[in-house]
């Protein structure tokens, strides 16, 4: 306890609130806008015919806000928290810190202003133009420099496991948005890439599916070592696994990319790789969750009265589904039936809405709280945005499986001469009733969002009313 | 699980701010976990050894003992829908549309295959299962209305060739000859035709000019029924001209008096593209035993004469 009171007071809380607030707002819009686009697939002539908000300009406003604006600032506001306390030291550089919060923040302007004027370099979830990289790149070194030197100042010499997720996010991330974005600019917002052909799509998607596996999957398990032992007040449940698992996923992970590019002109040999590294995937993705879960044991009890854990329990079971189905279709027999239908929609929110975004709203709950030195303004409402946001993931992933299944099995029937037995207009007119409950679906979640959004602003607003009582 | 009283922590914690540090207890890996994973391994390496899996030196790779490759899964799997289809496809080249409709089997095979034909080439016009669309003026091919004949072989022929509308402009400002009051006036006399005119005075002299200075009953015959073949007042049609029936109710474009007058005001030019691949083969669309299918799977969608 003596170390308690000096160390509170040198830590750097300020950028932590301010991208925890700012990865709630990310939030409200990024989900605002998956819904507007899945009414749009539902109901197309809802875009009225204005090019600003059609369908090709809007979803990679989606994803990037998702991912980038909302998962970024999470991501932040929970390594800077995280690095900070593990490390007993304040962050290395409150200088680099800000460049990171505004630089982050003016990215996310310029996406917001550039997708919607159809500027883009055409390129899944790297769709900024050269500037934008540019001014990623800066940001990000600024934000390596700041973790790293902040952990060359820790009291504790052993490395906590949170870190070296972290760690290994931040310098994979660097890897692959510079290679991946590497082109020759020929005006202030176009660029050519330096890749071509079937090496692009390559690259593409080394790049597409590591923003999955250290962006969305590695980083949020540093949260989530960090965030459920404090929550339940347990030991991680076993060291040597979270050694093991963390080592086989970051060597694993890098290779699984082919696994987008079956049956295209990507050679065989790249999609065998692709496939099989998927597969040996499976268990060191899986032992993330079982270091979760397992730390629960001996506290069970503990789910009937906390949210926030059961928050964490479910997305570490949306996390353990996501990553059992994620190999599945990274098999070429499987990958033939999923691929291009709905059914990868319905993994991809699997593990975005179930996983990313859950574990994110019990870790901002667990946070929020402490970094203003309060309590939670409402636990009931924390319950209510649990079932909103369980129930609304739900409907939309049983949706898209039904309508991805459908797709897939239409798209290849034949009838007993060996005529295909269905047109491609028909089988969208049988996804139609599916786009229209996976729109409610994404309502749902949303509301459960503003229910957080609403929570949270009591909290800090009323922050001085309930003063935490010194432990 | 196990016991944590039997499991010592790492000794390392860390973050002691609310009383409650972070520990780690050193639990063994789970067994099932391990050979899981283990029996993954062994998965991805069977799998080398039987497909191509490992590039190696001078631009080759590993080709696996199946000898498998996804270039050939692909031409085994149309060979074999091509071979499956071939005793069908072989018999209806051979035979006349007559002789097919005669034979249930083929017949089956016919429409079955054309509307797989229809699905990707006819539908975005002409509507899932060819109901049409009065907005675009695409026909309804489910009605025994034939704007160039209704028989297998005019359908055939409309496919092969193409059809293109010719109803010209009338109105002045248009490029037509007519007033405003004079297109008004035909529009009448149009709609009386089917009954439904509301102006006698103008019904009287539209019709004047619809057998005169118009000149509409050279296309769409003096009672309004379409050309007819010959002069001598027959009923049979020429279905070459493609001159819509003016008396039976069924409307390509609409038959309300608004729609009724914007056609005969600005005219109507409604085009079906050739569907035959050209003399050169050079512009594939669709080739004779395509057509021929397709035709009989038309003429099965209600109409057919």
């Amino acid at each position: 306890m003596g170390q308690k009171n000096d160390s509170i007071a040198t830590y750097d809380y300020g950028i932590v609130k301010m991208f925890s607030v700012m990865s709630i707002a990310y939030a409200v819009v990024g989900f605002l806008v998956g819904i507007i686009l899945a009414l749009e697939l539902a109901f197309p002539e809802l875009n009225g015919g204005i090019p600003y908000i059609s369908f090709g300009r809007l979803r990679p406003l989606h994803t990037s806000a998702v991912i980038f604006a909302f998962g970024g600032s999470v991501l932040f506001a929970t390594t800077y928290y995280v690095v900070q306390r593990t490390c007993r030291a304040r962050l290395f550089s409150d200088f680099l810190s800000k460049l990171t919060f505004w630089g982050w923040n003016l990215i996310v302007v310029l996406v917001v202003v550039t997708y919607p004027l159809g500027l883009s370099q055409g390129m899944e979830y790297a769709e900024m133009i050269w500037p934008i990289d540019l001014l990623i790149v800066v940001v990000w070194v600024a934000y390596f420099i700041n973790f790293v030197g902040t952990l060359a100042k820790r009291k504790d010499q052993h490395i906590f496991v949170a870190n070296w997720f972290f760690l290994a996010f931040i310098i994979t991330v660097a890897l692959l948005h510079i290679i991946n974005n590497l082109a020759v600019p020929v005006s202030i917002t176009a660029s050519y890439p330096v890749w071509s052909g079937v090496q692009s799509a390559m690259i593409q998607w080394w790049y597409g599916h590591n923003a999955v596996g250290f962006f969305l999957t590695a980083a949020f398990l540093g949260m989530m070592y960090y965030f459920v032992p404090k929550q339940a007040e347990r030991p991680i449940y076993s060291y040597r696994l979270s050694i093991v698992h963390f080592w086989s996923l970051v060597f694993l992970y890098i290779w699984a990319g082919p696994h987008h590019l079956h049956y295209t002109a990507l050679p065989d040999w790249a999609g065998t790789l692709g496939a099989t590294f998927s597969i040996m995937l499976l268990l060191p993705s899986w032992g993330g969750m079982i270091n979760g879960i397992m730390t629960l044991s001996g506290a069970w009890h503990k789910l009937r009265t906390d949210p926030i854990l059961r928050f964490f329990i479910i997305s570490l079971s949306f996390y353990g589904m996501s990553t059992f189905e994620g190999p599945m279709m990274a098999i070429k027999e499987v990958n033939a039936l999923s691929h291009y239908t709905d059914w990868t929609v319905g993994h991809v929110h699997s593990g975005a809405l179930g996983w990313v975004a859950m574990v994110s709203f019990a870790s901002l709950y667990h946070m929020i709280p402490k970094l203003w030195g309060t309590t939670i303004h409402s636990v009931k409402l924390i319950n209510l945005h649990f079932w909103l946001a369980t129930v609304g993931v739900v409907i939309y992933i049983v949706a898209m499986w039904i309508s991805g299944v459908m797709q897939g099995l239409m798209w290849r029937a034949y009838d007993d001469f060996g005529n295909l037995t269905y047109s491609f207009a028909e089988t969208v007119a049988a996804m139609h009733p599916y786009y229209f409950i996976r729109a409610i679906g994404g309502i749902v979640f949303l509301l459960g969002a503003l229910v957080m959004v609403y929570n949270i602003y009591m909290t800090i607003s009323t922050a001085k009313d309930r003063p935490v009582v010194a432990a | 699980m196990a016991d944590e009283k039997e499991v010592e922590t790492t000794g390392h914690q860390w973050d002691d701010e609310e009383g409650y540090p972070l520990k780690e207890y050193n639990n063994p890996l789970p067994k099932w976990w391990l050979y899981s994973y283990y029996a993954t391994i062994v998965y991805a390496v069977v799998y080398w050894v039987l497909y191509p899996a490992w590039p190696i030196p001078g631009g080759e790779f590993t080709k696996g003992v199946l000898g498998w490759s996804q270039y050939k899964q692909l031409d085994e799997e149309m060979a074999a829908g091509v071979a499956a289809r071939k005793p069908f496809n072989d018999k209806l080249a051979a035979l006349t549309t007559a002789e097919i409709t005669k034979d249930s089997q083929l017949l089956q095979y016919a429409v079955s295959a054309g509307k797989a034909i229809f699905g990707d080439n006819c539908a975005p016009c002409h509507g899932s299962g060819g109901v049409g669309s009065r907005a675009g003026g695409f026909p309804t091919l489910v009605d025994d209305d034939w704007l160039y004949g209704g028989t297998v072989e005019q359908i055939s022929e409309t496919i092969h060739g193409g059809r293109a509308g010719q109803m010209p402009a009338h109105l002045d400002s248009a490029n037509g000859s007519f007033t405003a009051a004079q297109v008004d006036d035909l529009a009448q006399y149009t709609l009386s035709l089917s009954g439904s005119s509301t102006d006698s005075a103008a019904v009287g002299r539209g019709d004047a000019l619809y057998h005169g200075d118009a000149g509409c009953n050279y296309c769409h015959g003096d009672s309004g029924k379409g050309a007819l073949l010959g002069s001598a007042g027959g009923e049979k049609l020429d279905a070459s001209i493609g001159a819509p029936n003016l008396t039976d109710g069924i409307w390509l474009y609409g038959g309300d008096a608004k729609t009724v007058r914007t056609s005969i005001a600005n005219g109507r030019n409604g085009k079906m593209p050739a569907w035959a691949t050209d003399t050169e083969g050079t512009n594939r669309k669709l080739d004779e035993l395509e057509i021929k299918q397709l035709s009989i799977y038309v003429h099965t969608l209600g109409g057919g004469k």
